[in-house]
């Protein structure tokens, strides 16, 4: 028995991938694949005659002028990135208005560049304020105050501008999340993980468009290929047969999205360099401000398994809508409409709509980007960021989604 | 072994498609006749359990095929008349898809695409992809899965439709071997096929079934006669106006023409043995056609 319904599996899937158009998605996935990994590996490096080097030349330079400033981020070390950064800033190469002699002074700070824009973050004027130039006028003096920084800059704007958009409960559970980062942070090179993130958004929408288009026609297309009336007339027509088309939905999904990301997180992490797996996703100024205490290797299963419940729910949204219109092209336009709708009531900006947008499914898409995100939800009496909640409330919407599919296609009439 | 429909009832929106339909059927072939329109895939559907009866009920051996569900379906094959299949796929992987749809074990089936295939005459072309065979070829394959679960009850919609002449009496004779020891109910609405294959006619005509029989009861229970008249050129309008004219044959002098009527057309008219055209003809009138709709 197990052996005819994985059978009819392979040929469900077998029926997905012979599709000349299936074969083209595949090949157009992989061709931006291959350009988004060009994107990310694009390293530059400037070097002591302020030449730009590239490649692996730039990945071994960085490396080696951020390793030099490896370890905690203590007051003593905050002071002398502060003083490097002012002697830097103050030599008469970056006095100077010739760009050579500028870059020349530029390669000396590109070893301290990270900790400089986490200056910028914690000394800034507000929580949401950013200023390049911030970290140039900071004294040794100063470095005492850097992680005080953060969570006074926090009260300051829970107490003002985002006074009215947290209940109290909240306002202590983000104050109570940012007291418990380990202090002081450790700092290192991780160029390979801070550009897994930065594109890992574009990979996951791209393999869901193309996921869409996949599996819009695992259902729909005994309809268009009138194939539906020997389908339906046979014995396990109504039943196993349409579980197979499931599994097979599932089975692509989980295929293809661990075949992307397996080839994205290898070539990038090959290249880049695995370094700073384990460090606090603080340590980089992109995720100073967030309040989720994890490590930059559980950030990215955040963003992978976010990622791949997002697939695995449009994905079977998709084949929901494929058959109740039997018909694969609206079920094509779900992911596409899920992906950039919200961005469009975005711009409303409200609190109120913001708690929705923070429940949509493309936040599962973009992950790294929702950790980022201040939307608490309170489940159960208890306080938590959007990410856990949207994990577990799509990881149910797609279990339920599994027996109404079922039942919708077994009682299909062919008229 | 016996399919029977009582009250049999479809409707549509607006139409009723298939009329308080009661028949049973057991072992033999059983051939469908009529027009376009005349509820014939309507019918053929509902006995394979794609459309529920919006009334009256069909049994198999006195249990309702809708709750014996897989089980009814089980000794089922069926060609359905618009066949669909995996364009991407070779004649051999649809064959082992449909078996394991069917119920067959690889191993099963495995042996039975190997038989059919010879059967169909389609063992050469096995590894040739669907989408790249011929009408003809597409229609052997669409028989082949109909009898891969080695079926009680064969429902071929159209089967011969759309084939060369060649093809069509290839594929008559094919049927015929398979008709062996199961109910076999084809339909369609080309005369000479249900003539050299049915045992048992039914004609069809708006969601009813007029009449059943043999060919030769049928044929003997024809309400009217057939002549023949040898016409002049001037009298032919006159003749088709006012009679059924099942046949025009030019000759020199006019026309030799073959007409049904009660009465005697013309003094010099012949009385002729009627056949199965001219029975379709009496019923159904001029409406004969190449296609067949899917009312």
């Amino acid at each position: 028995m197990k052996e005819r319904v994985s059978k009819m599996t392979r040929y469900e899937v077998k029926k997905v991938f012979a599709k000349t158009s299936s074969k083209i998605a595949v090949m157009l996935l992989l061709f931006v694949m291959g350009i988004t990994c060009f994107f990310a590996l694009d390293i530059t490096y400037v070097d002591e005659n302020g030449s730009t080097r590239e490649g692996l030349a730039a990945v071994s330079g960085l490396k080696a002028a951020q390793k030099e400033w490896a370890g905690c981020l203590d007051e003593e070390k905050i002071r002398k990135v502060i003083a490097e950064n002012r002697r830097i800033q103050n030599t008469p190469e970056a006095l100077a208005q010739d760009i050579t002699q500028k870059e020349i002074a530029y390669s000396w700070g590109q070893g301290i560049k990270e900790i400089r824009n986490l200056l910028n973050c914690a000394y800034a004027k507000g929580l949401r304020e950013y200023d390049y130039y911030l970290a140039d006028s900071l004294t040794e003096e100063d470095a005492a105050d850097f992680y005080r920084n953060r969570t006074r800059l926090l009260r300051e704007w829970l107490e003002g501008e985002a006074k009215d958009q947290f209940t109290d409960e909240e306002k202590e559970y983000l104050i109570g999340q940012y007291g418990r980062m380990d202090t002081p942070l450790y700092y290192d090179y991780m160029e390979g993980w801070q550009q897994l993130f930065k594109f890992a958004p574009t990979v996951v929408m791209l393999t869901m468009l193309i996921l869409g288009y996949l599996v819009a026609g695992i259902f729909s297309n005994e309809f268009a290929w009138r194939s539906d009336a020997v389908l339906f007339s046979s014995f396990y027509g109504r039943n196993k047969a349409v579980t197979s088309k499931i599994k097979a939905g599932f089975c692509v999904v989980t295929a293809v999205y661990s075949a992307v990301f397996t080839i994205y997180t290898g070539i990038v992490l090959l290249y880049l360099g695995t370094d700073g797996w384990n460090l606090p996703i603080q340590s980089s100024w992109i995720s100073w401000k967030c309040f989720y205490n994890i490590t930059n290797l559980q950030k990215y299963l955040f963003i992978i398994g976010g990622g791949y419940v997002g697939c695995l729910f449009l994905s079977f949204l998709s084949m929901l809508v494929s058959v109740k219109t039997r018909s694969a092209v609206p079920a094509v336009m779900v992911p596409v409409l899920v992906i950039f709708i919200p961005s469009f009531i975005a711009n409303i900006g409200s609190p109120f709509v913001n708690k929705i947008i923070g429940l949509l499914p493309d936040q599962l898409l973009q992950a790294g980007e929702a950790l980022n995100y201040f939307n608490l939800y309170s489940v159960g009496g208890r306080i938590t960021g959007e990410l856990p909640v949207i994990l577990i409330l799509y990881t149910i919407l797609t279990i339920v989604i599994l027996p109404v599919l079922y039942q919708t296609y077994r009682r299909m009439q062919i008229g | 072994m016996e399919l029977k429909l009582t009250n049999l009832t479809k409707e549509f929106k607006d139409i009723t498609a298939v009329r308080n339909i009661s028949y049973t059927m057991s072992t033999g072939v059983y051939g469908l006749l009529g027009v376009n329109g005349a509820g014939k895939t309507t019918l053929m559907r509902m006995l394979c359990t794609l459309l529920k009866p919006s009334g009256g009920s069909i049994t198999w051996n006195g249990a309702d095929i809708f709750e014996m569900d897989g089980e009814y379906r089980k000794i089922l094959g069926y060609l359905p008349q618009d066949f669909g299949f995996y364009p991407d796929f070779t004649v051999y992987d649809y064959l082992m898809y449909t078996a394991s749809i069917k119920g067959l074990r690889p191993v099963t089936a495995k042996q039975r695409i190997k038989i059919l295939l010879r059967q169909v005459g389609m063992e050469k072309t096995a590894h040739k992809k669907m989408k790249k065979l011929s009408g003809g070829m597409k229609r052997r394959v669409g028989i082949a899965q109909a009898m891969l679960g080695n079926p009680q009850i064969l429902i071929l919609d159209e089967p011969t439709a759309g084939l060369d002449p060649s093809e069509r009496v290839r594929f008559r004779n094919l049927i015929s071997e398979l008709a062996d020891e199961r109910l076999v109910l084809l339909s369609t609405h080309i005369v000479s096929d249900i003539e050299y294959i049915a045992g048992e006619i039914l004609l069809m005509k708006a969601g009813e079934i007029r009449a059943a029989g043999t060919s030769r009861e049928l044929i003997a229970e024809m309400p009217e006669q057939v002549w023949s008249v040898a016409a002049a050129k001037e009298e032919i309008d006159f003749y088709m106006q006012a009679y059924k004219v099942s046949n025009i044959k030019t000759t020199r002098q006019g026309a030799e023409l073959r007409i049904i009527s009660s009465d005697k057309p013309a003094e010099c008219a012949v009385l002729e043995e009627a056949t199965l055209e001219d029975l379709f003809l009496d019923y159904f009138g001029e409406r004969t056609g190449e296609q067949n709709d899917e009312i």
